[in-house]
């Protein structure tokens, strides 16, 4: 044990002696700071310490939109980017010389000829390195729980969820980093090939996102589609057992009329079976690209998605959401107004590939997406991507237990 | 495999081969006995620091047969009797001296009450005790060598391990190190060191070996070792007599400043009694008689030259499948 804590100090020592480390701290107070400059009032939203004014009849002070904005704000945005984005590249470039440093000639041999095993150094090392994002994470998730209670006076031990979610997240990228430092020794390479491995995942999981909700937009279309020609045949069906009746009755009133309509009817069956054609043909080019990118993002640590758990769980028994906020349908008139374009699409079918029916079919398909995501667990996203981390980890921890020095 | 009663470090067949095809040790077998000072000497690539390494475990030998106080080599926990002083290390540039002590003696499981008193023990015996609170990235290769010298005792090792320790050092420092090597021996503890410096090994050696391409081409007591070139050399005014042509143990050499050397070899001072007197009865004037013997650096020479040739580096093979040469 002497030893471990010999590390973790000397592993905190190096991380307080960079200069990236109280940088990255100042700007988190900015940051901080910053999110104490805006709050609620009787009015509405005043933001930099109330030297600007914004009267809205929606957030005020202590109405649940107000907090759930304001905690919103720290776990959507602050979290998601700063801590999500930047601060997670200041961390890398701090901790991307962990291992090439401790394992460059001279320092090595010093180390590896301590009575302490390898495994004890690669594992006490590691956890020093994820000791640069506990640190800043926890001071940063402190300042936010006193700024939150002190404008919204919503005391929310949910911010230090942010603790354990980023320095997961961040170790799904650090394992990475560790695996090419202990291989190259390089600090450089290191460092460039973890951005590169995470901007690979990023777009991975953006494309796939992307395909997934033209996917669910195409079904929806596709669906709409056979439904509006299944209503067609129906009609046309109906035309000519009318027509059909008044030629064995022997009436002639009406018969033009039928006529005309069978003729109207089918040229519109035509071409919903046409335009139907073609929406199951984009539908069918669309899924086996689904497919790869699914495989493809199946090994690969949900960075995002882990970032965004904290989201789900800060909003969790609220009765508005941040989501609802950011798209507006926390507003009982926009709701009202919503309901009112969704029943009046009831008549879509006469405005096949109409506005009204694409846009309709994009919000169905985002919400599926919610819905997806959503229906993903917390414990099958961290479960598998810390699954990929064990992997990587273990190759480096074997090349680096093996490896002469 | 040979056992010495007190040898500390005993080993024997060690291999080592680089990447397949570079073999830096090819079978080196080796005794350090307990309380000595031992050198190790070698040309460049000779596989020094190869040996070094795989006693402390820094490198996995291909095949090692031996042990380290008591126990195989590679027993991690007998590395906390040992201390290790590696070529040019380097240690963590924002660590006070005090800190670089305090760091690596609590990786040798030094228990943290008995690191203080040490540290300070360790940097006076250094002559650093004034720069103790200060970051060593600003001393100089002097300084980090005998910080370097007191993380290494920091543990109290029954052996010590030198890899260059005088390295950077300046004259009076040298001189230090000498004497402080002297009376760590004088404590009972065992010092293995490795270095270029022949004439510092020499003065402190008690028995030394020569690793030559990746073998060990001489080993023993400098005495054992270079008894063989004992000798006398006497330096007479003028020519030699006549009388003493006959000599067949003496060599007479004209040295062409009107005297000439004659060289008798043997260590036995009686044996020499009866040329000086042969001289003397011949009315030459001596002037000087002086026993002379082979010097580290001679043996260092003879042992280099009779590996076949000086072309230093280690052994390139072709690439084989196994670990060893």
């Amino acid at each position: 044990m002497t030893a471990i804590f010999a590390i973790l100090v000397d592993s905190y020592r190096a991380l307080k002696a960079q200069k990236l480390f109280k940088t990255v701290l100042v700007l988190s107070m900015l940051v901080i700071v910053g999110y104490a400059s805006f709050g609620f009032n009787d009015k509405g939203v005043f933001l930099f310490f109330g030297a600007m004014q914004i009267e809205t009849e929606y957030f005020k002070a202590g109405t649940p939109l107000a907090s759930t904005l304001y905690t919103g704000i720290f776990s959507a945005f602050i979290v998601s980017l700063w801590l999500g984005w930047v601060a997670t590249i200041l961390a890398l470039i701090s901790t991307s010389s962990i291992y090439p440093q401790f394992l460059s000639a001279g320092s090595v041999e010093l180390v590896m000829s301590k009575p302490i095993r390898r495994t004890t150094m690669f594992i006490a090392k590691y956890i020093g390195g994820l000791l640069f994002v506990i640190l800043q994470v926890g001071l940063f998730c402190l300042g936010a729980f006193l700024v939150t209670g002190w404008r919204i006076g919503e005391w929310n031990p949910a911010i230090f969820l942010a603790i354990p979610l980023v320095t997961v997240f961040f170790s799904y990228l650090f394992c990475v980093n560790t695996l090419v430092g202990v291989l190259t020794r390089s600090t450089l390479v290191a460092l460039l090939f973890t951005l590169l491995f995470w901007f690979l995942t990023f777009s991975v999981r953006t494309a796939d996102d992307v395909l997934n909700t033209f996917q669910f937009q195409a079904e929806g279309m596709v669906a709409v589609q056979e439904q509006t020609l299944e209503t067609a045949r129906a009609q046309l069906v109906g035309f000519r057992d009318e027509l059909e009746s008044l030629e064995e009755s022997g009436t002639e009133s009406g018969r033009e009329y039928y006529q005309s309509q069978i003729k109207r009817m089918e040229v519109i069956v035509e071409e919903d079976e046409a335009l139907l054609q073609g929406r199951q043909d984009a539908l069918a080019q669309l899924r086996p690209w689904v497919t790869v990118l699914d495989v493809i993002r199946w090994p690969l640590p949900e960075t995002q998605r882990t970032i965004g758990l904290l989201q789900r769980w800060v909003d969790q028994g609220k009765s508005v959401t941040m989501n609802d906020i950011l798209t507006g349908r926390f507003i009982e008139e926009e709701q009202e107004r919503l309901e009112a374009e969704e029943d009046t699409s009831a008549d879509i079918g006469r405005e096949r590939g109409g506005w009204k029916e694409r846009r309709q079919q994009r919000r169905e398909a985002e919400s599926r997406m919610i819905d997806r995501e959503e229906d993903v667990s917390a414990a099958s996203i961290i479960g598998w991507s810390l699954l990929f981390e064990l992997v990587i980890l273990i190759l480096a921890w074997w090349i680096f237990v093996r490896r002469d020095y | 495999m040979l056992m010495s009663r007190n040898a500390v470090i005993s080993i024997d067949h060690v291999h080592k081969t680089f990447k397949r095809r570079v073999h830096a040790l090819r079978g080196v077998s080796m005794r350090v006995h307990e309380g000595e000072i031992f050198g190790l000497l070698g040309p460049n690539g000779a596989g020094k620091s190869t040996l070094v390494k795989i006693l402390m475990t820094v490198i996995r030998p291909g095949r090692l047969e031996g042990t380290m106080l008591g126990k195989p080599v590679g027993h991690k926990p007998t590395l906390r009797q040992v201390g290790y002083l590696p070529e040019h290390h380097r240690f963590p540039g924002y660590l006070k001296a005090a800190q670089v002590l305090d760091y690596f003696a609590a990786l040798s499981g030094v228990r943290r009450s008995l690191r203080r008193k040490k540290t300070d023990e360790m940097l006076e015996l250094v002559g650093m005790s004034d720069w103790a609170r200060l970051r060593i990235s600003g001393f100089s290769k002097g300084m980090l060598q005998r910080i370097g010298i007191a993380q290494a005792l920091m543990n109290d090792p029954k052996v010590l391990l030198l890899d260059e320790p005088t390295d950077g050092v300046d004259p009076v420092g040298r001189r230090e190190i000498r004497d402080l090597l002297l009376r760590l021996r004088e404590q009972g503890h065992t010092i293995f060191i490795n270095s270029h410096l022949l004439s510092e090994l020499e003065m402190v050696c008690d028995r030394v070996s020569i690793m030559v391409k990746g073998r060990v081409s001489m080993e023993g007591t400098i005495d054992d070792l270079t008894s063989a070139s004992k000798r006398y050399e006497i330096i007479v005014q003028g020519e030699a007599p006549s009388s003493i042509a006959d000599n067949k143990d003496l060599t007479i050499e004209s040295l062409g400043d009107s005297s000439t050397k004659l060289t008798l070899m043997s260590s036995e001072a009686e044996v020499v009694q009866p040329l000086i007197d042969q001289l003397r009865s011949a009315s030459v004037v001596i002037r000087s008689i002086e026993p002379v013997r082979e010097s580290l650096e001679d043996l260092f020479m003879r042992a280099v030259q009779a590996a076949g040739d000086s072309t230093p580096g280690a052994v390139m093979g072709k690439k084989s499948g196994g670990g060893q040469a």
